[in-house]
C-alpha cells in the first residue's frame, strides 16, 4: 500500500473513472453541461449506487448461504422486493418500505428453507439454487397478479419493477450512502464474515457469535436489495458476477472483496446503463434486460463448469 | 504452569440416544492432561455423536453433563471455549476456494500454543493450493493443522486417518504423540477403526459397545484379542504385536 495501490485497485478505479466519464459524455444530445448535470449525472449516480448495493448484497448472500453462486435476483430476494414495491404502490405507501420488507421476507424465507432442506448436508449447492429459483418464480407470479390489479394510470411505472429500469431513477445519493454504510459494516465485520465462509458450525467453534452475525447480515442485505429495487427495479446478476470475478482474480479477504465489489458493481451497472440507452438510440432498453443478457450466460457457465 | 485439579474433560452420567436406540449410557469419564484417547466401536455406535457432545456441538438425544476444566460446558462463552477445545470433523465441506494458508490464518484463535511446522504434517508445499483442489488425505491433514493452529489445549478429531495412506497414518500417529508432549496441559480425543493405528497413536481407549455399555482404560489393557472380540463381535488374530480382525 505504501508503494501505491495494488494492481487490482488501480484497474478497478481506472475502469470506474473511464466508464463514469463515458456515461456522462455519451448520449442522445451529446455534451451539454446543463443537460449533463440535470439529467445524466443523477442517473449515473443512481446506477452507481444501485450497482454497488447489488454487488455487496450478492457478496453477503454468498457468505450467508455459503454458496458462491448466490445472487439476490436468482434466489428470489429481488422478486420479493418487487412484490413488496408493487404492493406498496397499490396501497399508496412508500415504495422503498414495501421493497425493503419484501426483500427481508424473501431472504428470511430462503434462509429458513435452506436450513430445513439442507440441514443434513450442510448447505449443499445445487439444491439451494433450485429452491431459490422456485422462490423467484413464485414471486414473479405474485408480481404478475399484482400488476393485473394495478390501475392503468400506474401500470407503466409498475412495469419498471419487473424489468429493472434506470430512466426514472433519481435516488442516487441515498443508494450511494446506503452502499457506503453496508461497505463499512462489511469492513468492520470482515474477519467474522471470513470465518462464516468456513461454515456456521466451524465459525461458532472459533468463537464467533454466528446467530447474531447472520441476522445482521440478512437484515443488511435485504435492506440493500430493497433500496436497489425501489430505485431501479429488479436488476439481476450484478451480485453474482462482480464478487465472483474478484474471487477468481484471487481476492480472499472479505474487507478487500467488499471494497472492490462496491467499485466493480457501480462500474458494471453504469456501463450496462450506458449500453442500454445508447445501443438502440433513440429507443432505451431496460437496464435489467441488458444485465440479464450479460449475466445469465456467466451464471450458466459457472454452474456448468463448477465454481473452483 | 500451576497444577489444575480439574480434568480437561469430565462427563457425568452422559447418555446419547439415536431415536429410541441407546448408544451410550451413564458415561462417567475423565480426560486428563497428557492423555491421548481413542474412541473405538462398531459403525453407528456413537463415536461421532460423543465427540460432538464433547466439543459442545448440538447432539440430538443427549442427557447428562460435560464439564471442561471443572466448569459445565454451557457456562463457557463461545470465545473462551474456542481457546480450550479445537474440533476436526470427519469430512470438511469447502464451498470457497480459499488457499490453505488463508484457511489456517482464519483458524487461529490465540497465539499461545498455535505454533505449527507444516512440514510435520507433510503439507508445507500445499500452503498456496486452494482447499478445493486437495486430495482427501491432504485435506484431512490440513484439517488437523486447522485444529492445531487454533491454539487450544484439547483437540477432538473424528477419524483423523480415514483417508490417509499407510505412510501418512504413521506420520499422523507420531504427530499426535508429539503434539501432546510438546506443551504441558494438552490432551487429545479421537476416533478410529484401525486397531493397529490406535495402538500406535493412543495412550487410552474408550470402547463403545453401541448398546449403552462402554469401557474405558489404558490402551494396552483394551487392545487385546479378548476385549476387542467383545466390543466388535468378531475374532481377532495377534499379528506382530498388533491385532487383525479375522
Amino acid at each position: 500500500m505504501i508503494h501505491g495501490l495494488p494492481l487490482r485497485w488501480t484497474l478497478a478505479l481506472g475502469a470506474a473513472a473511464v466508464v463514469l466519464l463515458a456515461a456522462l459524455a455519451f448520449g442522445s444530445a451529446g455534451w451539454d453541461t446543463a443537460l449533463v448535470l440535470a439529467l445524466r449525472l443523477p442517473r449515473v449516480l443512481a446506477a452507481a449506487g444501485v450497482g454497488a448495493l447489488l454487488a455487496l448484497a450478492g457478496l453477503v448472500m454468498q457468505v450467508l448461504l455459503r454458496n458462491p453462486l448466490a445472487d439476490p435476483y436468482v434466489l428470489g430476494t429481488s422478486g420479493g422486493a418487487s412484490v413488496g414495491a408493487l404492493a406498496a404502490l397499490l396501497i399508496g405507501t412508500h415504495v422503498w418500505l414495501g421493497a425493503g420488507l419484501g426483500a427481508l421476507g424473501a431472504g428470511g424465507l430462503l434462509l429458513l428453507l435452506a436450513r430445513r432442506a439442507l440441514a443434513s448436508t450442510d448447505e449443499a449447492s445445487p439444491r439451494l439454487i433450485l429452491v431459490g429459483a422456485m422462490l423467484a418464480a413464485l414471486f414473479g407470479a405474485l408480481a404478475t397478479l399484482l400488476l393485473m390489479m394495478t390501475p392503468d394510470e400506474r401500470l407503466r411505472g409498475a412495469i419498471f419493477w419487473l424489468v429493472g429500469d434506470l430512466s426514472a431513477a433519481r435516488d442516487g445519493g441515498v443508494c450511494s450512502a446506503a452502499a457506503g454504510l453496508l461497505l463499512a459494516i462489511l469492513i468492520v465485520r470482515g474477519r467474522p464474515i471470513d470465518r462464516l465462509m468456513l461454515g456456521s458450525e466451524a465459525a461458532g467453534l472459533l468463537g464467533e457469535p454466528v446467530r447474531r452475525l447472520r441476522v445482521e447480515l440478512l437484515a443488511a442485505a435485504s435492506m440493500a436489495v430493497g433500496l436497489a429495487v425501489a430505485t431501479a427495479g429488479a436488476v439481476g446478476f450484478v451480485g453474482l458476477v462482480v464478487p465472483q470475478a474478484w474471487r477468481l482474480a484471487g481476492v480472499q479477504h472479505t474487507r478487500e472483496l467488499a471494497g472492490l465489489s462496491a467499485v466493480g458493481g457501480a462500474t458494471l451497472l453504469v456501463a450496462a446503463d450506458l449500453i442500454s440507452r445508447t445501443v438502440a438510440a433513440p429507443m432505451e432498453l431496460p437496464v435489467g434486460a441488458v444485465m440479464a443478457l450479460l449475466g445469465a450466460p456467466c451464471f450458466i457457465a459457472l454452474l456448468v463448469r463448477g465454481v473452483r | 504452569m500451576p497444577a489444575d485439579p480439574h480434568p480437561l474433560i469430565e462427563t457425568r452420567g452422559l447418555a446419547l440416544w439415536a431415536g429410541t436406540r441407546r448408544l451410550v449410557d451413564g458415561l462417567d469419564w475423565r480426560v486428563n492432561a497428557g492423555e491421548r484417547w481413542c474412541l473405538i466401536g462398531r459403525n453407528a455406535s456413537g463415536k461421532s455423536s460423543l465427540l460432538r457432545a464433547l466439543a459442545g456441538l448440538p447432539v440430538p438425544g443427549r442427557q447428562g453433563s460435560v464439564a471442561w476444566q471443572g466448569r459445565p460446558q454451557g457456562e463457557w462463552p463461545a470465545a473462551e471455549a474456542a481457546c480450550l477445545r479445537a474440533w476436526m470433523p470427519q469430512q470438511a465441506t469447502d464451498r470457497f476456494a480459499l488457499p490453505v494458508r488463508r484457511l489456517l490464518e482464519l483458524s487461529r484463535v490465540q497465539v499461545e500454543g498455535s505454533e505449527l511446522d507444516l512440514a510435520t504434517l507433510d503439507i508445507a508445499d500445499l500452503a498456496d493450493r486452494p482447499v478445493t483442489r486437495l486430495s482427501g488425505g491432504e485435506r484431512q491433514r490440513v484439517a488437523i493443522a486447522q485444529a492445531a493452529v487454533q491454539g487450544a489445549p484439547v483437540m477432538l478429531m473424528d477419524e483423523p486417518i480415514a483417508f490417509q495412506d499407510p505412510a501418512h497414518q504413521g506420520l499422523v500417529a507420531r504427530w499426535c504423540a508429539d503434539w501432546v508432549l510438546r506443551r504441558p496441559g494438552r490432551a487429545l480425543v479421537m476416533s478410529s477403526h484401525d486397531m493397529h493405528w490406535v495402538a500406535r497413536a493412543a495412550t487410552h481407549v474408550l470402547a463403545l459397545h453401541g448398546d449403552g455399555r462402554w469401557r474405558a482404560g489404558r490402551a494396552q489393557d483394551l487392545l487385546g484379542a479378548q476385549p476387542l472380540g467383545e466390543i466388535f463381535g468378531c475374532d481377532w488374530l495377534a499379528a506382530g504385536g498388533s491385532w487383525l480382525p479375522v
